[in-house]
């Protein structure tokens, strides 16, 4: 299963943003979308996350029409992460990751859910911080928890086959080269687990240490996407960078001057 | 879904320490009852009462003037304090109440409206009726259907927006007050005065009890929101992404407040403090999720405002003070303190 | 057109009259400041059981238990002090708590007000009809005022030929003098000394500014004495505010009293009245 996206396109008071984009994202693949500021990648993600209502084209999750899917929904089949809101009153870190626990009247609630919470809050390093306030953490601490609280929204069962994507906006941001090493690893381990994920990063390294397949996108468009070793070229980056760029070919490497 | 599985899930987002402190709640509510009930000016020895040996004025100042009253104050308290508290999440604002969109003006304005202009086509006798609550709730409606206007359909523009066009409304509603004031005669003048000081004196059983009924069932229908406003804490449009209807979430809230809050206004007048001060109590006593807060916000609401409603009966007996004042002598300094609290963490 | 309305509304109930004796005057609750004037003055003070704080004339007064203020009365706090009659004015309020006291069976009696020497004299008569006092030395005292009374509406009507401009100011508002319009006791008051009211173009009291004060050049102008109370004396009244400009301060024609003397309408109102009458003949 897959998402479909067709000719979209969508602007605001007459300027462009995303135009005519046509692309794929698969269960159990990373695609990450690279590119300058202001070439349409959060918009992108917004518009697929379900954000905006009105855009040309369409896009399809799991051969249904995202505008035929209900709100509700839309929660069960994917996950969003982005720039996050200052929280204002004191909620503990596991209400925090609590919150992406999603209403679906599961049954043998409490058993599964503990286990699911404690199991997450290690994978992502915040299992200390369980009882703590989360007003009190660091930035990178925080964007951990936030990250805890998309993996319990798509958590199942053992032995589950519903298909489920993750959007994940710079999720790098903020983190220490320790714990950005650990969170695209588990990135990559929840993509391993059949997790189809779209990642915006601005790391072209890490870009494409990681991805399955890279797009690149400039003003709106869609410029190249294929595998990273196939689309990152000297050529294409340069130009679309501003930024006079050679890449090494081993190990795979991009150099910026 | 069965009942016992929608137990199960408030259950799991309430903390087994919260449903503690809503049970003490729940029972502090109970006691502080019984105590305005059998402690007032009017002195009577309620075992007489009971065993009906007293006379007949005795058992009319228990049951069709204190305890209409007790429970009146009960139900406005909770109003007050359930709607500070989904408003105070509506608008993840600390400092929101029901006064700050412009709601209790409304309401205000509506009821004044009634009381100076309506005088003229029936006297003395709409304050016994529905005519002044029913004005009340229409000024409170007018209010959000405004505020509705402005941020198109409580639409994605954010609180900040909503707060200013509230802050407008109030002021324009504190005009229309002022004129209405200026214009009225000295009779009229003697309705709309007591009434902005708030007091619940004079209400007996054929006033409150639709006031108390529509009450209940529009915190009934708002109390399930709860987990959603939870959810609404991580921003608008993390919260829609999670699959809370967000524009339906805003309109709930926002039309409870102008139920609850515009019946509590026309039949008592403005208090105010209570709904901005009792939901930080209830999260400093036990935490902020809202299936805790909610009910929690409602019944310390209760418990406070019959308090309050004891104390202006009895300090200088037998005359009577305005409770509104007693709510702000006490409400400023902790809302002072309050700020403090903030600042320094 | 909206008071003949409610005249017609009110018309049968005036025709019952408040003032049937009353079947129980033993403990009697008051309302109303002229009203426990004149219950001093029928000396029938002692059946008193509480007041309302507009009866602070005379000084006794002080020793009965409050009710409070006239309009924000507490049913139950009434209703402590086992009131045997309920006396008060139509400013009783609030409506719903009045309301509540008449539905428990209290003996409730609003007595009228005509703001005139003769509605005080009405006033009266009401009063001691209701607590059913017959004694001839209290119809003698009652003679004695209509003696007053004769006199005051004599002095009056000279008065009123004389065509001379009255300005009651209630209190001040910041600098602007909140002033008796039509329809207010003040004006009741300045008609009783056979003045005319400068203010006749508005009802109810209302703050006014400078130029109208200017332009209504009153020749006498008479402010209560709580209105006073943020000035030393008329001297730094007048020269402070917007009074500065009229003759009446130039002249030395601004007068304060008692603000219940003169406005309650109860017996002391004759006595200040005919006080002013004369002052104002010559």
């Amino acid at each position: 299963m897959s998402i479909e996206v067709n000719n979209l396109s969508w602007e605001i008071e007459d300027k462009s943003i995303i135009s005519n984009i046509s692309l794929r994202i698969d269960e159990g693949e990373i695609l990450t979308v690279i590119g300058p500021n202001g070439a349409g990648k959060s918009s992108f993600m917004k518009l697929l996350s379900g954000d905006i209502e009105t855009y040309f084209g369409e896009i399809y999750f799991n051969g249904v029409l995202l505008n035929d899917i209900s709100i509700q929904e839309r929660s069960f089949i994917r996950s969003v992460m982005s720039q996050s809101q200052e929280i204002v009153y004191d909620y503990s870190v596991k209400e925090i990751i609590e919150m992406g626990w999603l209403n679906r009247g599961l049954s043998n609630y409490s058993k599964d859910f503990d286990e699911a919470i404690q199991k997450i809050a290690i994978e992502c390093s915040v299992e200390n911080h369980l009882e703590q306030r989360f007003n009190t953490l660091s930035g990178g601490e925080k964007r951990r928890v936030h990250f805890a609280r998309t993996l319990i929204q798509l958590w199942r069962p053992s032995g589950s086959l519903e298909p489920r994507y993750m959007f994940l906006d710079e999720p790098t941001a903020n983190l220490d080269i320790l714990h950005e090493q650990k969170m695209m690893k588990l990135i990559e381990k929840k993509k391993n687990e059949g997790i189809g994920v779209l990642l915006i990063l601005h790391d072209l390294n890490l870009a494409a240490k990681y991805s399955n397949r890279i797009a690149i996108f400039c003003n709106g468009e869609l410029v190249d996407i294929g595998k990273p070793k196939t689309v990152l070229t000297d050529k294409t980056l340069s130009s679309i960078y501003g930024l006079e760029m050679k890449i090494d070919k081993n190990p795979f490497r991009i150099n910026y001057y | 879904m069965s009942f016992f599985s929608l137990e199960q899930k408030w259950f799991k987002f309430v903390k087994s320490s919260q449903i503690k402190l809503l049970t003490f709640f729940l029972i502090a509510l109970i006691s502080i009852f019984f105590l305005s009930v059998t402690l007032g000016s009017f002195d009577f020895n309620l075992r007489d009462l009971l065993s009906r040996k007293s006379d007949s004025l005795d058992s009319i100042v228990l049951f069709e003037i204190r305890i209409p009253r007790v429970l009146l104050a009960a139900f406005v308290g909770a109003s007050l304090g359930i709607s500070g508290a989904s408003l105070q999440g509506l608008f993840r604002n600390p400092l929101a109440d029901p006064g700050l969109i412009g709601v209790s003006a409304g309401a205000a304005l509506g009821a004044s409206f009634v009381i100076v202009v309506g005088s003229s086509f029936f006297p003395e006798f709409i304050f016994g009726t529905f005519i002044l609550p029913f004005s009340a709730i229409i000024g409170a409606s007018f209010v959000i259907s405004l505020l509705y206007i402005f941020t198109q359909g409580f639409g994605y523009q954010g609180i900040t927006y909503m707060l200013l066009v509230g802050i407008a409304v109030n002021a324009f509603a504190s005009v229309g007050i002022g004129i209405l004031t200026y214009i009225s005669t000295d009779s009229e003048l003697r309705g709309l005065t007591f009434w902005t000081m708030g007091s619940f004196g004079g209400s007996s059983w054929q006033l409150i009890m639709p006031a108390l009924i529509i009450i209940s069932l529009t915190v009934l229908w708002l109390i399930p929101s709860s987990r959603k406003l939870d959810l609404l804490q991580l921003g608008e449009p993390e919260a829609y992404r999670l699959g809370v209807d967000v524009r339906r979430l805003k309109f709930k809230v926002i039309i409870s407040s102008a139920v609850i809050v515009g019946l509590s206004v026309s039949l008592s007048g403005m208090i105010g403090f209570v709904g901005l001060v009792v939901p930080h109590l209830v999260r400093l006593l036990g935490g902020v999720n809202h299936n805790y807060l909610l009910p929690g916000s409602a019944l310390l609401g209760a418990s406070l405002m019959m308090g309050a409603d004891l104390l202006s009966r009895i300090l200088i007996q037998p005359a009577e003070l305005p409770v509104g004042l007693i709510t702000s002598a006490i409400g400023a300094p902790f809302f002072l303190w309050l700020i403090f609290r903030i600042r320094k963490s | 057109m909206r008071k003949i309305y409610i005249f017609f509304l009110l018309l049968p109930f005036s025709i019952w009259s408040a003032c049937d004796k009353s079947n129980d005057p033993s403990r009697v609750v008051i309302a109303g400041g002229s009203i426990t004037e004149i219950v001093y003055f029928l000396e029938y003070e002692d059946k008193l059981v509480g007041i309302d704080v507009t009866s602070n004339f005379p000084e006794e007064t002080s020793e009965i238990p409050s009710i409070g203020y006239v309009r924000a009365l507490s049913t139950e706090g009434i209703l402590s002090l086992k009131p045997s009659l309920i006396l008060g004015e139509e400013d009783m309020g609030p409506p719903l708590v009045i309301n509540q006291l008449k539905l428990t069976g209290m003996d409730l009696k609003i007595i009228n007000e005509d703001r005139s020497a003769q509605g005080i004299l009405e006033k009266i008569e009401c009063v001691s009809k209701i607590l059913g006092i017959t004694t001839q030395e209290r119809l003698n005292k009652i003679k004695n005022l209509t003696r007053d009374i004769n006199l005051l509406q004599s002095i009056a009507k000279k008065n009123e030929d004389k065509d001379i401009r009255i300005m009651l100011i209630l209190n001040m508002q910041g600098t602007s003098p909140i002033v008796a319009g039509q329809n207010t006791s003040g004006d009741g008051f300045i008609k009783m000394v056979g003045g005319k009211n400068v203010a006749s173009n508005f009802e109810g009291w209302k703050p006014i500014s400078s130029e109208s004060i200017i332009a209504y050049d009153p020749h006498f102008i008479i402010i209560t004495e709580r209105g006073m109370s943020s000035f030393s004396d008329i001297e730094s009244l007048s020269n402070t505010t917007a009074l500065k400009f009229t003759n009446a301060a130039q002249l030395g024609k601004i007068y304060s009293e008692d603000g219940m003397a003169m406005l309650g309408f109860g017996v002391r109102t004759i006595k200040t009245a005919l006080n002013f009458a004369e002052i104002f003949s010559k």
